[in-house]
């Protein structure tokens, strides 16, 4: 069999260059590249006919974990093609899942572990071996402080480590780590991701739900864009039979989105005005009765009260018109169709970062409005689907009597006598990241944070205001990186550590909720590629490296260990400590553990991938494109006979508990809340495209040849008139920075509104194609903070453009 | 002897470009804006916002039309476009000669020239790839979130595609060129 | 040297001769051209066979650039000649036997120019010849051109070589099939472009038969150029009844095209075929279109038409802006036909629909394209030194 200049052949030539070359290059950056070269794929051989195997996985494009099917041909990976069987994402791969295989076979990935021998940020770093990498960050060197000075100076408080980590299977795993450690500073995406949404319907009915648009026969879709956010199982039921089964899709977004091409109605709403068009369609619902009045009775907390707030607060479609821009007599008309299809009628609950500051209350409004039809819980509305439990692998969670609390500011009455935090309402666990960094950065702090880990996260590329981010990368003494990509926050690291990609690693088993529940896993399709390692392996050695010095620290000043130790012997209490014990097993033998209860479901995960009762019996082929994974009356539509499942049992319009942190306990509008813009000035909307996750996939060639780079649509009149044409360079500012892309001017937009896509532009010249390819929203999204979980509000921007 | 067409729920698509990546993937195709096999195309919106034309932004995934009459076989001087046993409209690279005839010659705009045989290449419904191992699916159709393809044997009476064009409405693009297209695109 | 018992060939012809020529300022001229356009002939090729097609501005969708309109200029030429040749030896009018030589032998030069042109336009000579006849493709006009073209060649090779035995009679046999093969090819380089039913602009019976006019006309314009060199513009009387012979003729055969051109367009923009007329009508708002009409058609037909055809001088002017305008009438041919993209729709998010397909020939293709002129005139400079091409009695 020949598969031509194999992808590997190519990278183990690169190998052994670099390995020769070692000595010259540490000396000086790894960085310096010449002139852009020519995007190429790295597999430009077509799939071979002859020996060939086949290996289950899940893919990690984005945070979708669409199930695939690896061909793996010589050792390298041809193709990815998807796996039917799972019903998450019933046999589908996207451009970015097929494009996968680039990210494996990528010249620019962090291939050696490294330690920083430069400035901060300057990017350049020397090759050292994995137990030099480790030694690095316990002891650190001439350059920066290990975690020993580190914890020693700080007299053994852990949290003098921030740990933050990006969305991933392993993700967990990661956070065993940093819950051994000890430190109470947790930062995840959370914050700049759908906090406020969960959130938003976790406390109004029980859980962030799930769509059954395979059923629902009208859809509200607003602020979400299915068609470009892909999201597994949802766009494909909303689209693949939308229009031909005749279920109704109603579209609210600024933008003409791709949803919005396939819509059936597409209403420009006002950006951050989409609480005031809730209201209004539930004030229509109210008066004209159209509620399910006996679901209310029986399901609704503090209905009476929601009620006389939406009608004496007079949130009439004639109100709202000129707030949203969405004329009244769609709103009466959204309101009665909706009703009449429910319960199989959805407003979409949308799966996105914050917006505007009115978020939560606009989550709540839309939980109520949906369950006002009694619209949950059931075929064809919002559904919390089942879950098969997984035995947990169990973890360490020690005792540092000297480990101080999240600093996340303190419980001190403001001036009106609130008792929230100081930075937002409520601290989600995941912690609210941009509020964290400016505090540290404005030395707010109540003790000394002096280093973080960071695992498969990328602050610089992925909150607003990077230079912000920056300024917290510099100050902290020490940065351990593990990722598997030169990122913009990798520049900034003390210590690299190269994890392998997605198709390069075994990670937990991950059981999948829903009408039709499963677990899937990633089975790991080629070994790792130069000396990469799973995240779970990278741990097993910088916890045997780190785990006793550490104790020591902890000893010396921690005075239960020491009273412990008299107690009893050392070796037992520093059994408690033992950092390395959530990492003794590979990641294979944790898998089967987790899901012995299940008779063949080891073996049948690592064999197709994806798992759950009777499936051998329920899963079927039933035509060229569709499966059946459950039979009709075994998919979990229903859970609670459509009741929601909060503590009380009831649907929560009022949240007394709110009233005393400042947070209004029902949704309510705000005349702060209206679509303002400064005239000759823009509001900056930011969003989703179906080709590109963030940054993560900046620097794939596969799908910059689908789309090279971003550009920024500007209402096609304003353009004319401000004399921007088809592809000039643009400077977009706001008040604190700048960035350049091109011009597409179009109707698709509003006058005074602007939008590029999010993960371009980066700045490390480490990515060969992504470094400075087009433009990057971030450094010009100001740090905006949403008032109850501290999450980044990306659309309160406004911004000025110039021609270049 | 089969009859290969497809059959296009072109409404279905969302822009996504699964198809043209898995396609570039399977089939090893070169980058660069000139090599694509399949291809989603739009018109830019008309109308002013908001008051805009949704159908004017229809999205319409397309690739070679595999027709049974074909211009390109025609005009091929070497014959090294051929019709396989399959009714499926190949390319023999070896007799190839790259006169470009077949790329003036084709209405669909189908065919490209490859950059490492300096011949011309097309679609092939992965007859060289996934046919050849004998899978019934096309990496487009195989890929596709939405399920927008069906490929199928248009001579099997019970084939899905044969049975989907007996009961849906359909339409060919180009259809007054004569070239009978074994594309269908399903409304 | 042997060559000579079978080639009558001037007794003073050596490499020497060659070298030789009157030393004014227009020859050196000349001679600097001649070598410049092979120089360019020489890097352009080199430059081609080191990148391929990557060196010329041919996309996917204007898949066929210069080359081919360079291609189709030598051929028409090759074909225009081959008919004002047979005039005299072979439909036997004696005014015109004085220049039959000159053209059999200019065709022959002509096509071998385009012949050059076009081995580094098709991407694989070599594979060409062989499959053209292990796998003939009989329904490609391109297939019957080229075959048809080949025979052509061959025969007016023989048809010269017997005119400089002055065999007439042989000569008038393989004169009068060349022609005719040399239609029938010339023909069918109209129908490759007549046949394309993607190409509204294109399809039909225009091209094939608009070519052996437009043949004709090329040919005049290039027989009043050789005799303006090979009389250094004072021409004998014989040859002056010649040429006013052809202006005559010549007058007639542009007011036929010029009635064709109208009609074509007349046809294009009011006969209601789909997206024809938009074609038509941009191709009146280009330059290229223009400077067709008035080079080619409007400037000889009045120069003609002034003076009955009595001014050589003026003529033989005309002629060589008559020829810069066949010139755009081959470039315009191609081009025109892959104006209107077969594919409208955007393919990519940030991109512009395709309205018109935007084409400029590459450096290496000017190069090539110059370089075929260089190898024409060189080729029939050698000749006019190795052969007698006047009338010989």
């Amino acid at each position: 069999m020949k598969v031509e200049i194999s992808r590997r052949k190519f990278l183990q030539g690169s190998v052994v260059m670099s390995v020769v070359g070692a000595t010259a290059i540490s000396a000086t950056s790894l960085l310096s590249k010449g002139s852009k070269p020519e995007r190429v794929s790295f597999k430009n051989t077509k799939t071979q006919n002859g020996d060939a195997h086949e290996i289950a996985t899940l893919c990690e494009m984005c945070v979708n974990k669409c199930a695939a099917l690896a061909r793996v041909e010589n050792g390298v990976i041809t193709k990815l093609n998807p796996n039917p069987m799972f019903p998450k994402s019933k046999n589908m791969l996207c451009a970015r899942g097929n494009a996968g295989i680039q990210s494996v076979y990528d010249p620019d990935r962090l291939k050696y572990p490294m330690i920083r021998i430069g400035e901060k940020g300057e990017g350049k770093f020397k090759r050292v071996t994995w137990d030099e990498a480790y030694e690095a960050i316990l002891h650190g060197t001439d350059k920066f402080p290990g975690l020993e000075k580190i914890l020693d100076e700080e007299e053994d408080n852990r949290s003098s480590l921030l740990f933050c980590a990006g969305e991933g299977m392993a993700e967990h795993t990661f956070k065993q780590f940093y819950q051994a450690f000890g430190s109470a500073n947790w930062l995840n995406h959370s914050s700049i991701c759908l906090q406020t949404v969960a959130s938003g319907y976790g406390v109004t009915i029980g859980a962030y739900p799930l769509a059954d648009l395979d059923n629902a026969e009208y859809i509200i879709m607003a602020g979400a864009n299915r068609a470009e956010a892909i999201v597994t199982p949802d766009t494909m039921d909303a689209f693949k039979r939308t229009k031909r089964r005749g279920a109704k899709l109603i579209c609210i977004d600024p933008r003409f989105t791709n949803t919005a091409a396939k819509s059936d109605k597409w209403l420009a709403i006002k950006p951050g005005t989409d609480l005031a068009f809730v209201l209004a369609l539930t004030y229509v619902t109210l008066t004209e009765e159209l509620h399910n009045k006996e679901y209310v009775a029986e399901n609704f907390n503090g209905f009476d009260e929601y009620q006389n707030s939406v009608i004496s607060n007079k949130y009439t479609p004639e109100w709202a018109e000129p707030i949203t821009g969405i004329k009244a007599k769609d709103i009466y008309t959204i309101a009665r169709e909706f009703a009449a299809h429910a319960p199989k009628a959805v407003y979409y609950p949308g799966r996105r970062s914050t917006f505007a500051k009115n978020d939560f209350q606009l989550r709540r409004a839309m939980a109520i409005f949906q369950a006002l039809h009694g619209a949950i819980d059931t075929k064809g509305g919002l559904v919390f689907g089942s879950t098969l439990p997984l035995k947990e692998h169990e973890g360490l969670q020690p005792l540092y009597e000297k480990a101080q609390a999240r600093a996340m500011g303190k419980k001190t009455p403001n001036e009106e006598g609130h008792t929230g935090y100081d930075d937002c309402a409520v601290v989600s666990g995941g912690g609210s990241w941009i509020s964290w960094r400016n505090r540290y950065i404005e030395d707010r702090m109540e003790y000394n944070v002096r280093g973080m880990f960071c695992y498969k996260h990328n602050p610089m590329a992925n909150m607003p205001n990077t230079a912000k981010t920056a300024q917290m990368l510099k100050k902290m003494e020490l940065v351990v990186t593990i990722d598997t990509m030169p990122s913009d926050t990798v520049m900034y690291a003390d210590v690299v550590l190269p994890e392998c990609t997605y198709l390069e690693r075994t990670d937990p088993i991950k059981t999948f909720g829903g009408v039709e529940p499963s677990f899937a896993v990633r089975n790991k399709v080629i070994e790792p590629m130069f000396e990469s390692k799973p995240v779970i392996d990278i741990l097993r050695g910088l916890t045997k490296k780190i785990s006793k010095p550490l104790f020591e620290i902890s000893k010396k000043y921690d005075e239960e260990i020491q009273d412990e130790i008299e107690d009893s012997d050392e070796e037992s209490v520093y059994a408690e400590f033992d950092l390395t014990l959530p990492f003794l097993h590979s990641q294979e033998e944790i898998n089967h553990h987790s899901v012995a209860m299940y008779i063949g479901a080891a073996e049948k995960l690592d064999k197709d991938g994806v798992f759950y009762p009777k499936q051998d019996k329920y899963y079927k082929q039933l035509s060229v494109n569709e499966y059946q994974y459950y039979p009709e009356n075994k998919k979990a539509y229903s859970i609670k006979g459509g009741k929601p499942i909060t503590p009380s049992g009831k649907v929560e319009c009022v949240m007394e508990s709110f009233t005393s942190k400042g947070i209004d306990a029902m949704p309510i509008w705000r005349d702060e809340y209206e679509f303002n813009v400064p005239k000759g000035k823009f509001k900056l909307l930011t969003g989703r495209h179906a080709q590109f996750t963030q940054s993560g996939t900046a620097n794939n060639t596969m799908l910059l040849d689908l789309m090279p780079e971003n550009f920024i649509w500007i209402n096609k009149r304003v353009a004319e008139m401000k004399n921007i044409k088809f592809a000039d360079m643009v400077e977009v500012s706001s008040s604190i920075g700048k960035t350049r892309l091109k011009a597409y001017p179009t109707e698709k937009i509003a006058p005074d509104q602007v939008f590029f896509i999010h993960g371009f532009g980066q700045e490390c010249e480490a990515l060969t194609w992504a470094y400075k390819n087009g433009g990057n929203d971030n450094t010009i999204i100001e740090d905006h903070i949403e008032p109850v979980y501290g999450a980044a509000a990306m659309h309160e921007t406004n911004v000025e453009i110039r021609k270049v | 002897m089969a009859r290969y067409g497809m059959a296009l729920d072109y409404k279905s698509c969302i822009n996504c470009k699964a198809c043209e990546t898995a396609c570039k993937e399977e089939n090893g195709i070169l980058m660069g804006a000139d090599s694509h096999r399949i291809w989603v195309g739009t018109g830019e919106i008309e109308g002013q916002y908001p008051m805009l034309d949704i159908v004017s932004n229809t999205f319409y995934p397309s690739q070679c039309q595999h027709c049974e009459e074909a211009p390109c076989e025609e005009v091929c001087p070497t014959q090294a476009t051929y019709y396989d046993e399959g009714g499926i409209v190949r390319v023999d690279p070896e007799k190839c000669i790259l006169c470009s005839y077949c790329m003036n010659a084709c209405p669909y705009d189908a065919r490209y020239v490859d950059n490492r045989t300096m011949t011309v290449d097309k679609c092939n419904f992965c007859a060289d790839t996934r046919l050849a191992r004998g899978e019934t699916t096309t990496a487009c159709q195989n890929t596709c979130p939405t399920k927008v393809r069906i490929f199928g044997d248009l001579d099997d009476p019970n084939s899905e595609i044969s049975e989907v064009l007996r009961t849906r409405e359909h339409f060919s693009l180009k259809a007054n060129l004569g070239t009978k297209p074994k594309l269908f695109y399903l409304t | 040297m042997k060559i000579r018992d079978y080639i009558p060939m001037r007794e003073d012809f050596s490499i020497k001769s060659l070298l030789s020529f009157e030393k004014t300022a227009v020859n050196i001229l000349l001679a600097a051209v001649i070598l410049g356009f092979l120089a360019l002939f020489v890097v352009g090729v080199a430059i081609y066979l080191q990148h391929g097609h990557h060196a010329y501005n041919v996309t996917r969708e204007h898949p066929w650039g210069l080359l081919i309109g360079v291609y189709i200029f030598f051929v028409v030429s090759s074909t225009g000649l081959c008919i004002v040749g047979s005039l005299g030896d072979v439909f036997g009018f004696k005014d015109y036997m004085m220049i039959s030589k000159r053209a059999i032998f200019g065709s022959i030069v002509t096509i071998v120019a385009g012949f050059a042109v076009i081995a580094f336009e098709i991407g694989h000579p070599v594979t060409m010849l062989i499959y053209n006849v292990v796998s003939p493709g009989l329904t490609s006009a391109i297939w019957w051109m080229g075959t048809l073209y080949g025979l052509y060649l061959t025969f007016m090779i023989v048809e010269f070589y017997f005119l400089l035995n002055n065999k007439m009679k042989k000569a008038r046999i393989f004169g009068l099939t060349g022609l005719l093969v040399g239609l029938a090819a010339h023909s069918n380089l109209g129908g490759v472009f007549g046949f394309l039913n993607a190409r509204q602009i294109s399809n039909g019976v225009y091209y094939p038969t608009y070519f052996i006019l437009t043949a004709f006309i090329t040919g005049i314009f290039i027989a009043f150029i050789m005799f303006g060199f090979r009389y250094k513009l004072n021409f004998p009387e014989n040859a002056k009844k010649l040429l006013m012979g052809l202006a005559k003729i010549q007058a007639l055969l542009i007011s036929i095209l010029i009635f064709f051109v109208t009609w074509k367009m007349l046809t294009d923009i009011y006969g209601g075929m789909p997206n024809r007329a938009e074609v038509a009508i941009h191709i009146l708002g280009s330059w290229t279109f223009w400077a067709e009409v008035f080079l080619a058609m409007l400037i000889p037909l009045f120069l003609i038409i002034k003076d009955m055809g009595r001014n050589p001088i003026v003529l033989f002017w005309a002629s060589m802006g008559g020829m810069i305008g066949i010139f755009f009438m081959r470039y315009n041919l191609v081009h025109d036909t892959q104006l209107k993209p077969l594919q409208m729709l955007k393919l990519k998010e940030y991109q512009l629909a395709p309205q018109w397909i935007e084409y400029f020939p590459s450096s290496t293709e000017i190069m090539i394209s110059l370089g075929g002129l260089g190898l024409c005139m060189l080729l029939y400079y050698i000749g006019t030194k190795a052969f007698n091409l006047d009338e010989t009695h």
